[in-house]
This record gives structure tokens, C-alpha cells and sequence, in this order.
């Protein structure tokens, strides 16, 4: 068993597909979707604005809403404003801020002038306007307020009497449960890694049909080792790279972009149980398939199927409620769901249990049909 | 000598297809024994009946003194297989293909190292030992895929067709390892297309032919039982043979004349003294020795080689 096992290490060592496979692709979209959802890198959303004004205040205003968004401000020249505008429409450019000449003096007016910041906005893109009207909305009232407060200190009233007035009737307490790390990357890292895992089956299909169309199991059965040590054997060397590649993959999601792990014993008792879910329905796989294209084909559906079923790519929330049922008997859910209890959640191993054991009945699923299968398997590969 | 393999009445099937019919051979012990047949023949279902690869029915199937049904992993471990096709995982060295299979039949360590330089000596890659298989020519990869099955010093070799498009070179290096392996008693079960190698290196042979065994016996026997006697007349150019009363009409070959007869001899005596009455200037005269391919024409009706 563990003569095949290392053969087969020596092979994948030897083939750059299964690295492309196993490891690159996944760090690949990992990082691509890293460098989107990494919050501690800026926003690269622009937004063009012409300022008529050209005062501290207004210059101060800008920087308000490139707080508030986290918005790449870019401004243009006043004669540009027909061809920002034309760009709108065109829709190559979500919105346009034009702040008014006597902006700066408007807004420190006691004597409640009012200026008008103007918005030219795509209407069509109201998932990306949106956000920008509530900013200006929110600054509004904060200019508001001041001048309030100006109003009111001129009245002679105390500070805190002040604060009493200006105060909301109501405050939201905000009390953000049971997510500790909660950014894009929890979602990705495990997403990703629990998504390419179940690629491991692919190179499971290549290896038994490419024995079994070579002649190698029938030479293999001249020999003296027992069948079952070469289905133990191949299996043990994908749960090894599983393992591996699970083991890379979270790696890199802690050392490039900080994730936290957690707890690290739950986090390993879960990888493994992935591993060998992964590796138990490639055995199945590879003992029903007919050819490595079938095999290939019924791996596909079953990564990119369980891989959106499952909540890998976004929040399985998102999806319609029919859909989410049907996600919950796709192992990936499982997975991704005890990933994130533990990474977001601060959970332990005693709150994935439910995960493990569904993992697990997978896996012994798969074998026990491998094993079912396996006597006939090998009939056809001597024949 | 004792028999390696005595198999008696071996049937097999397909499904409805009947791949075997009563096969019945004896090889013995040291020796070197020719299967031949054209493709579908049941050659290579013999051999791999033989290596323990398949179920079969017979009333005996004793290999080096045990029955093959029962002796399990015992007789795999005296038995080298040396499949058709050849079986070697290219991207890997041939170092690590034969520390794989090495593995395989149990031998390990140090011994295993031993047997790995003597076997890459006795195939002439002891320099290329660490190349991957890709990179070999196919007679070098029929080489290795030999020398895998025989790191455990088997008893037996059963070989299917292992010079299949191989170079000159290879072949040779093929044939002397046989050769020292049957100086050894290693006994050689050796299947092939062609009837040279038969001649060249076995003492015994069967044919068989739509699973059935149609010849058997030594070398020189077949021969003599199911070739056609002949003589051969070669005259300078522009001389016909004389016509023997008696015996048929010779056939043109090559820059002469063949007589098929039973009786050689006496064809031989008849166109000496035709030819010496006539003053007929003889270059050749001679009784020739039947080969395997008219044998096998005789026997089957078809050349090896058009199968």
C-alpha cells in the first residue's frame, strides 16, 4: 500500500497539470478575490466630481464623501461636464458630483442659505448610486446639524443642553453576533479550498482508468500484493495531497491576507474529514465511470454544482429558499458552513459536529460503493 | 525433466464466447516453449490463465508443482509476467519503475538494489537507469518492462509477445537475457508473431489456432510431422529442371525450382542423375528442411505475419 501510495507522490510530483489543478488555480481565485474583498486595501470605486468652488469647504466636502465611500475621487475640469455627463448616459461612468460656486460660503451661513450639490447619476445602476445618495444624505444632515448648533449656541444655550436638543429620539445599538473576522476573505479562502478539494477526484479517475486501460492492474495482479492494497494505497495518496492542498491553501489565506484560523485543532479534524469526503466520492467515481471523460464530465457537476449549491462562491443566504434546501445535501455546504463557524464564528469542534459526521457519512458512502463495485472493476481491467 | 506447467482440458469463456477449448500442455522444467497463433488465437488468454489473472475451468493447471486455483500468492511469487502491452509509467525513471514493481512481488531493501543493477545489467540500461521511461526508444521500454519481471528471480517467465516492434538491437539483448535465463533453469513460456524467434530460441512449441491446440511437440518434431518435405535445384541461367516421372511438377523459387515431396530422397537421386545424363550445369542441389511458416500455412491456412 504504501509502495503504490509513493509511486503515486512521484508521479504528481512529476505532473504540472495536477499542481495547476490542486494548487495554482485555487490561489489564483483566491487572490483575485482577495485583492476585491480585502478589507485593508482602499476601494478602487471612482468617482469624478467638478468643483466649481475651489474653497477649503468644498475641498473638505470632497474629502467627506471619499471617506465615507472610500471612493477614488477624481476631479475634472468644469468644460468636461457635457462629456462626463454623455459618458453617464453611455454608461461608462456611474455618477458625477458638481459642488456649486459660494458653496463654502453658503454652508457657513448663519442665515440658512442653501446651495445645491448636484448628482448626475446613471439611473440604471441603482445598486451603485444608491450608496453614494445615502453618503451625501448623511452629510447634508451633518452640515444641518452644525448649523443647528450654531443657531443654538447663539441662543446661549449650555453645551450639553445642546447635545440634549440635537440628540436623536433613538440610537441603534448595533451588537454584531457570532462574527468575529467576518470580511471577504472568510467567505473565499475556505469557499475556494473546500471548492478544489473535490478536484482531487479528477486525478483519482485519471490514475484508475489510466491503470486499468494500460494493463497495469492486470500486471499488477501477477504480483503478489492484494488488490485492496491498491485501492488503499491510490486512496491514501489523494487523501495525503488533499490534506496538503487544504493545509496550502488556509495557509495562504492566514499569511497573505490575515486570516484567522481559529481554533486550529477544529480546523485540522475538519480538513480531514473534507479529505476524505473528497477522496471517498473519487473512489465511487472511479469504480463506476467508464472512462476518464465520464469521469471528468460527473466531476465538474459535482465541484461546480456543490461549489454553488453549497455556498462556496457567496452566502448561500442570497439564494432563493428552494435552492438553499437543496444546498443542504451537498456536502460542500457542510464544509463551508463548519469553515465559517469556526473562522467567523469562533466555534470549537464540538459545534461542527454535525458537519464532521455529514462529511463522514460521505466518505464511508463513497467507499462502501468503491468496495461494491471494486471486484468488478478489477474483472474488467485482467480481462 | 520435470514439468513446469501441465495444464490439461483448460477451457475458458466469454460470455457466450468460448476463448479456450481443451488446451493441453506441458513445458518442461529449464526450458523454452513457443506459443504461436495468429491474433485471437487464445495465446494471451493462456498466459495470463498461467500468471493467475483470470478464472478458469480445467481438469488440471499445475504450475512449478502447484495448482494454480489454490496456491494464491505462492505461485505469483515464482512467476515473472511480461505483459503485451508495455506497462511502465513513463513520467517515472526507470530506477522507479523497477523499485515499484520490485515492491510489488515482496523484494525490498538492499536486495532490492542488487537485483535492480543486475537486472539493468542483464538489459543493457545500467547507464540509463535514472531517465524517465519517456525518453527511451521502444525497444529500450520493451527492456525495462522484461527486466521488471524478473527482480524476485522467478522460476517461470511468461512472456506475451515481447519483442513486438522493437529495433535489432533490443531484440538481440532480448534473446541473449533468455537465453542466460534458461542456462539459469528458468523456464520460458514465450508468445510471438514470429516464427524465427520460435526457431532461434525454443525446444518445444505449440500452435494453436481458434483457442484450440493444433501442434505441439519438440521443434524438430513438428517439423518433421507437419512440414512438407522438399528438394531444391538451382542450374545456370536459362536451364529448366527435368521432369522426374512420379513426382509432381517443381514450383519456381527464387533463382530455382522446389519439389514438394514425401519422398525427398529419392527426388534428390532422380534429378542428379537426369541432370549429369543431360550435362545440365547444377549450381544447387539439396533436400530442404521444412520451416515453421509452412508448417504454419499447413496447419492454418494463413501466414503468421498476415494475422
Amino acid at each position: 500500500m504504501w509502495n503504490i501510495a509513493r509511486k503515486e507522490w512521484k508521479l504528481l510530483l512529476k505532473e504540472k497539470g495536477a499542481f495547476f489543478w490542486l494548487l495554482a488555480l485555487p490561489i489564483a481565485f483566491i487572490v483575485l478575490f482577495g485583492t476585491i474583498f480585502d478589507s485593508a486595501g482602499g476601494s478602487s470605486l471612482k468617482l469624478s466630481y467638478i468643483d466649481l468652488d475651489r474653497t477649503d469647504a468644498s475641498r473638505a466636502f470632497i474629502q467627506a464623501v471619499a471617506d465615507a465611500g472610500g471612493y477614488k475621487m477624481v476631479e475634472a475640469d468644469e468644460a468636461a461636464l457635457e462629456d462626463k455627463i454623455q459618458r453617464i448616459r453611455d454608461g461608462k461612468e456611474t455618477a458625477l458630483l458638481v459642488i456649486p460656486k459660494a458653496f463654502g460660503q453658503e454652508i457657513a451661513s448663519a442665515e440658512g442659505g442653501q446651495t445645491a450639490v448636484t448628482v448626475y447619476r446613471d439611473a440604471a445602476d441603482a445598486a451603485a448610486v444608491g450608496p453614494l445618495l445615502a453618503i451625501l444624505d448623511n452629510l447634508a444632515n451633518g452640515y444641518r446639524d452644525s448649523r443647528v448648533k450654531s443657531a443654538l449656541q447663539a441662543t446661549g444655550l449650555s453645551g450639553p443642553q445642546q447635545e440634549q436638543v440635537l440628540a436623536a429620539p433613538f440610537r441603534i445599538d448595533d451588537r454584531p453576533e457570532n462574527a468575529l473576522h467576518n470580511n471577504g476573505i472568510t467567505q473565499y479562502v475556505p469557499g475556494y479550498t473546500v471548492m478544489f478539494v473535490f478536484f482531487v477526484i479528477i486525478s483519482m479517475i485519471r490514475r484508475f482508468i489510466g491503470d486499468k486501460e494500460s494493463g497495469m492492474i492486470a500486471r499488477m495482479r501477477s504480483t503478489t500484493i492484494k488488490p485492496i492494497s491498491y485501492l488503499a494505497g491510490i486512496w491514501l495518496a489523494y487523501l495525503a495531497v488533499a490534506l496538503v492542498q487544504c493545509a496550502v491553501l488556509l495557509s495562504f489565506g492566514h499569511w497573505a491576507y490575515g486570516m484567522q484560523l481559529g481554533d486550529v485543532a477544529a480546523v485540522a479534524l475538519l480538513v480531514f474529514a473534507l479529505a476524505l469526503c473528497g477522496t471517498g466520492i473519487g473512489l465511487a467515481l472511479s469504480m463506476l465511470v467508464r472512462s476518464e471523460n465520464q469521469g471528468v464530465a460527473f466531476t465538474q457537476l459535482i465541484t461546480m454544482g456543490g461549489a454553488v449549491l453549497g455556498g462556496l462562491w457567496f452566502p448561500i443566504d442570497l439564494m432563493p429558499s428552494t435552492m438553499q434546501t437543496i444546498g443542504h445535501f451537498t456536502p460542500q455546504f457542510w464544509a463551508q458552513k463548519a469553515f465559517q463557524d469556526i473562522l467567523v464564528r469562533g466555534m470549537h469542534t464540538g459545534d461542527i459536529l454535525a458537519s464532521l459526521l455529514v462529511l463522514a457519512a460521505v466518505a464511508l458512502a463513497g467507499l462502501a460503493l468503491a468496495l461494491f463495485r471494486f471486484k468488478a472493476f478489477m474483472r474488467t481491467a485482467t480481462g | 525433466m520435470n514439468p513446469a506447467i501441465e495444464i490439461r482440458r483448460l477451457r475458458k469463456s466469454y460470455g457466450a464466447k468460448k476463448a479456450l477449448h481443451d488446451i493441453t500442455i506441458t513445458v518442461g522444467e529449464g526450458s523454452c516453449f513457443g506459443l504461436l497463433g495468429p491474433n485471437g488465437a487464445g495465446k494471451s488468454t493462456t498466459m495470463k490463465i498461467l500468471a493467475g489473472l483470470l478464472e478458469y475451468d480445467a481438469e488440471d493447471a499445475i504450475v512449478l508443482g502447484e495448482d494454480i486455483r489454490r496456491s494464491g500468492d505462492r505461485i505469483k511469487a515464482k512467476v515473472g509476467y511480461v505483459p503485451q502491452s508495455i506497462t511502465l509509467y513513463e513520467k517515472l525513471s526507470a530506477l522507479d519503475n523497477l523499485i515499484y514493481f520490485g515492491e510489488m512481488y515482496g523484494v525490498r531493501g538492499g536486495e532490492l538494489k542488487r537485483r535492480i543493477r543486475e537486472v539493468l545489467e542483464q538489459v543493457g540500461l545500467a547507464d540509463r537507469s535514472k531517465d524517465p521511461v519517456a525518453s527511451f526508444s521502444g525497444g529500450m521500454k520493451r527492456r525495462i518492462n522484461i527486466a521488471a519481471a524478473l527482480l524476485h528471480r522467478p522460476k517461470l517467465i511468461i512472456m506475451d509477445e515481447p519483442t513486438v516492434g522493437i529495433d535489432p538491437q533490443s531484440r538481440n539483448h532480448i534473446f541473449e537475457m533468455i537465453r542466460r535465463l534458461k542456462q539459469e533453469g528458468v523456464t520460458v513460456l514465450y508468445s510471438t508473431h514470429y516464427m524465427e524467434e520460435v526457431e532461434a530460441l525454443c525446444d518445444h512449441l505449440a500452435i494453436i489456432d481458434h483457442g484450440k491446440v493444433i501442434a505441439q511437440g519438440g521443434l524438430n518434431e513438428v517439423l518433421d510431422r507437419f512440414g512438407s518435405q522438399a528438394v531444391y535445384l538451382e542450374l545456370s541461367e536459362g536451364h529448366r529442371p527435368p521432369a522426374l516421372p512420379g513426382f509432381g511438377e517443381p514450383a519456381a523459387q527464387g533463382r530455382g525450382w522446389l519439389l514438394e515431396t514425401p519422398k525427398p530422397l529419392d527426388a534428390l537421386a532422380g534429378w542428379a542423375s537426369a541432370c549429369k545424363e543431360r550435362s545440365l550445369p547444377v549450381i544447387r542441389l539439396e533436400v530442404v528442411r521444412p520451416s515453421l511458416e509452412t508448417v504454419f500455412l499447413a496447419l492454418t491456412g494463413t501466414t503468421l505475419r498476415d494475422t
